[in-house]
C-alpha cells in the first residue's frame, strides 16, 4: 500500500516537473489567454479553436503540446461568460446557461461582478473536477483492466446511446442517428482486419479512410463560420461594468451552490460526448430547484450564474476521466485534445498506466497551471475583454476559413482532405439547422473503428455465439445501461412527437 | 413556414432518406467478400447498421405521419413556400458565402499561391458581407492572407496547400 502510494507519488513529482518546466509553464498562461479571447468572441467556441490548433501542435514536444491545448481548453469554456454577461450572447455554448442570470446583472450595472463571480465559480469548478480526475482516475484503471472486446463494444454503443439522449433539443433519435452516421463514418475505407475497401467506390484517397481532424475542422469549423454569417445579429455591450472583484459575503454565498454544481458537472463531463453546454443547463436546473432563493434564478441570481458556470468549467475534468481510462471523450473538446494526444504517440486506455503513468498527473498538473492563470489573467483582464467583444464578427470569421484550409491540410499535406473538411462542414450546417446534435456525430467517428473491431473480434471469441459473452459481469452492467437509455430516449421521443401534435406545444417543442 | 411543419417535413425527408440509405448499406455489405466466416467478415458491422438504421428511420417516420408530415410536407414543397425559402435573405447568404468558399477550396487552392488565393476570398467575402469600407477590405484581405501565410509556414513550419 505505501509502496504503491509513494510510487504515485512520484509519478506525480516527475509530471509536475515537467508541467512546470520551460516553455511549458509559459505556454499555459498564454494558451489560457489565447481560449479565454476565443471563448469570449460569440462564435469562435472551444471545441473549434483546438480543431483548428492540433496541427499546430505537430512540431510540439509532448508536455508543451498538452500545454497549449489544454490551456486553450480552460480559458476557453470560461471566455464564454463575458459575451454571455455583458451582451447576452454566449460566447460559447456552454455558456447559454450563464446568460440567464449574468445579462440581467449586467443590465443593473453589475456586469462587473457578474464575472467576477463567473471566474471564481470557473475556477473552484475546474480545481473540484481535477481532484477528482486525480483521485479516481488509477481506481478506473483497475476496472478498465477488466474490459474485453465485448465491453469495448458495448461501452462505444453506450456512448452514442447517452450522448444522442443528452445532447438532442428534441427526440433522442436525432442524436442516435448521426452516432452511427459516425459510425458509418469510419468504416470509409481499408477494413483494419482484412484490409478489403469498404465504401470507397474505387477512389484512391478513400482508402485510407475519412481523416479524422479535416472532419471535426469541418464540422465545428465552417459549419460554425456559416451559422454566423447567416444572419445579421446586432448587438450592444452593456456600458457599466461595476466592480469586478466580488465581495466575501458573496463568495460565501455561492461556495455551497459551486460544490454541488462541480460535482454535477465533473459528473455530466464523465458521461461519454455530454459536454460543457449540457453539464451547465442540468446543474442550473438542479440549481433552481433546490436552493432557497431558487425563484430568483433567472433574475440576477449570483447563485444560477455560479451553478452554471461552475459546472461548465467542472466538466473539463470530468471530460478526460473516461478519455484517459478508456479512450473515449467526455465532451467535444475532449475528443479534439484525444485526437491531438493520438498524433504524439499517446494512446489513452487501461494500458496508459503502464505505458505512460505519469501522463495523468501531467494532464491534472496542467490543468492546475491553467485553472490558475484563468483565475488571475480572467481577473485582470475583464475591461480589456469588454473591448475585444466589440470586434467586428463580419472581419473575423472569414479570417478562419484559411486556418480550417490549412488545419486540414497540415495532417496528411492531402488536397483531399481540404475536402473532405468542406463537405463535413456543409454537412453539419445542414444537420444544425435541422436541430441534429454535433457531439454524437464527433463520438461516432471517434468510437466507430473500435466498436467494429471489438464487435467482430468479441464474436469470435465467443465462436460465433452471442451466450458466452452474456454472463460477463462489466457487459451486464453496460448492456442494461443501453436498454435503460434506449428506453428513456424512446418515452422522450413520444413524448416529443405528441408535443407536435398539439397545436400549442408544436411550436416551443420544436425549439 | 411554422416550425412544427418544418420539423415534420425534416423528420419526414430524413425518414425516407435514412431507410433508402439503410437498405443501401445492407445490400453493400451482404456483397462485401466473406473470408473465413460472416461474423469476422468486412461487411458484418456495416450490416447492422443498415439495420439500425431502418429500425431508426421507421420510428422517425411513423411519428412525422402521425404529426400530419404529408399534409406539412405538401405545404411546404408547394410553389410559394419553396420560394420563401431559398429566396429568404439568410439562404442566399448561405449559399453565396458556400459557393465563395467552393471556389476557394475546388478552384483556387492548389492552382494559385495560397496568399494569393486567400486575398481573393477574403476580398469577395468581406465585400459581399459589406463587412468594412472597400479600402480597408483589401488592407485586411492582404494582411490577413500575408500573416496567416507566413505565420504557418516559418513560425510554425507547416506547409500551404
Amino acid at each position: 500500500m505505501f509502496e504503491a502510494f509513494s510510487q504515485q507519488f512520484a509519478l506525480f513529482g516527475s509530471a509536475a516537473a515537467q508541467a512546470f518546466g520551460f516553455p511549458q509553464v509559459f505556454v499555459t498562461m498564454a494558451a489560457t489567454v489565447a481560449g479565454i479571447v476565443v471563448g469570449a468572441v460569440p462564435g469562435l467556441t472551444a471545441t473549434m479553436a483546438l480543431a483548428l490548433l492540433i496541427n499546430l501542435t505537430y512540431s510540439m514536444q509532448l508536455p508543451v503540446a498538452v500545454a497549449f491545448l489544454l490551456g486553450v481548453y480552460v480559458g476557453a469554456v470560461m471566455g464564454g461568460c463575458y459575451s454571455a454577461i455583458m451582451i447576452n450572447i454566449p460566447g460559447t455554448p456552454s455558456a447559454a446557461a450563464t446568460a440567464l442570470d449574468g445579462f440581467v446583472l449586467a443590465k443593473q450595472g453589475h456586469g462587473g461582478q457578474a464575472i467576477g463571480v463567473g471566474i471564481i465559480a470557473s475556477f473552484v469548478g475546474t480545481l473540484f473536477s481535477i481532484l477528482i480526475l486525480i483521485f479516481l482516475t488509477p481506481f478506473l484503471y483497475k476496472i478498465a483492466l477488466k474490459f474485453g472486446q465485448w465491453e469495448y463494444f458495448l461501452i462505444s454503443v453506450f456512448g452514442i446511446m447517452i450522448c444522442g439522449n443528452l445532447s438532442t433539443q428534441s427526440t433522442p433519435i436525432k442524436g442516435w442517428i448521426v452516432g452511427f452516421l459516425g459510425f458509418f463514418t469510419a468504416m470509409i475505407g481499408l477494413d483494419a482486419v482484412y484490409a478489403y475497401p469498404r465504401f470507397t467506390f474505387g477512389n484512391y484517397n478513400l482508402m485510407g479512410g475519412i481523416a479524422l481532424i479535416p472532419a471535426l475542422i469541418g464540422v465545428f469549423g465552417i459549419s460554425e463560420i456559416l451559422s454566423v454569417l447567416q444572419e445579421d445579429t446586432p448587438y450592444s455591450v452593456e456600458s457599466q461594468l461595476g466592480r469586478v472583484f466580488p465581495s466575501k459575503e458573496l463568495i460565501k454565498d455561492i461556495l455551497h451552490t459551486s460544490i454541488r454544481s462541480g460535482l454535477i458537472g465533473c459528473g455530466i463531463g464523465a458521461v461519454p460526448g455530454a459536454g460543457e453546454d449540457i453539464a451547465a443547463w442540468v446543474s442550473y436546473d438542479v440549481g433552481k430547484r433546490r436552493s432557497k432563493k431558487g425563484h430568483l434564478f433567472g433574475t440576477g441570481s449570483y447563485e444560477g450564474l455560479a451553478s452554471a458556470e461552475t459546472a461548465n468549467n467542472a466538466c473539463i475534468g470530468g471530460a478526460m476521466i473516461p478519455l484517459l481510462t478508456l479512450a473515449i471523450p467526455g465532451s467535444p473538446p475532449a475528443a479534439m485534445f484525444l485526437a491531438a494526444i493520438w498524433l504524439h504517440g499517446i494512446k489513452p486506455g487501461p494500458m496508459l498506466a503502464i505505458e505512460s503513468p505519469d501522463f495523468i498527473y501531467l494532464t491534472a498538473v496542467t490543468l492546475i497551471i491553467a485553472t490558475l492563470s484563468m483565475l488571475v489573467f480572467g481577473l485582470a483582464l475583464v475591461k480589456p475583454m469588454v473591448k475585444i467583444l466589440k470586434i467586428n464578427r463580419k472581419i473575423l470569421m472569414p479570417i478562419i476559413v484559411p486556418l480550417t484550409v490549412i488545419g486540414a491540410y497540415a495532417g496528411n499535406v492531402n488536397i483531399f482532405d481540404i475536402h473532405v473538411m468542406f463537405i463535413f462542414g456543409i454537412l453539419g450546417y445542414i444537420l444544425r439547422k435541422l436541430n441534429y446534435p454535433m457531439a454524437p456525430l464527433v463520438l461516432g467517428i471517434i468510437l466507430g473503428p473500435t466498436a467494429d473491431i471489438s464487435f467482430r473480434q468479441a464474436l469470435m471469441q465467443g465462436q460465433g455465439s452471442l451466450l458466452p459473452l452474456l454472463g460477463r459481469p462489466v457487459g451486464i452492467v453496460l448492456m442494461l445501461a443501453i436498454v435503460w437509455s434506449l428506453y428513456n430516449g424512446i418515452k422522450s421521443s413520444r413524448r416529443y412527437t405528441a408535443s407536435l401534435n398539439t397545436p400549442s406545444g408544436g411550436e416551443g417543442a420544436a425549439q | 413556414m411554422s416550425q412544427t411543419q418544418k420539423t415534420t417535413t425534416s423528420d419526414l425527408i430524413m425518414g425516407i432518406l435514412m431507410l433508402v440509405f439503410g437498405i443501401y448499406l445492407i445490400f453493400a455489405s451482404l456483397n462485401m467478400k466473406v473470408y473465413s466466416t460472416f461474423l469476422d467478415a468486412p461487411g458484418f458491422f456495416p450490416l447492422i447498421l443498415g439495420i439500425i438504421f431502418i429500425l431508426f428511420s421507421l420510428v422517425m417516420l411513423v411519428g412525422a405521419l402521425r404529426g400530419g408530415s404529408i399534409e406539412d410536407a405538401k405545404k411546404t414543397f408547394h410553389k410559394e413556400s419553396l420560394a420563401a425559402l431559398f429566396l429568404s435573405s439568410q439562404a442566399k447568404r448561405v449559399f453565396i458565402l458556400s459557393f465563395f468558399m467552393v471556389v476557394y477550396i475546388y478552384g483556387l487552392i492548389g492552382r494559385v499561391h495560397f496568399a494569393i488565393a486567400t486575398v481573393i476570398y477574403l476580398f469577395a467575402t468581406f465585400w459581399y458581407l459589406k463587412s468594412t469600407t472597400l479600402l480597408k477590405s483589401i488592407i485586411i484581405s492582404v494582411l490577413s492572407a500575408l500573416i496567416i501565410s507566413a505565420v504557418f509556414q516559418y513560425a510554425f513550419r507547416i506547409p500551404l496547400p
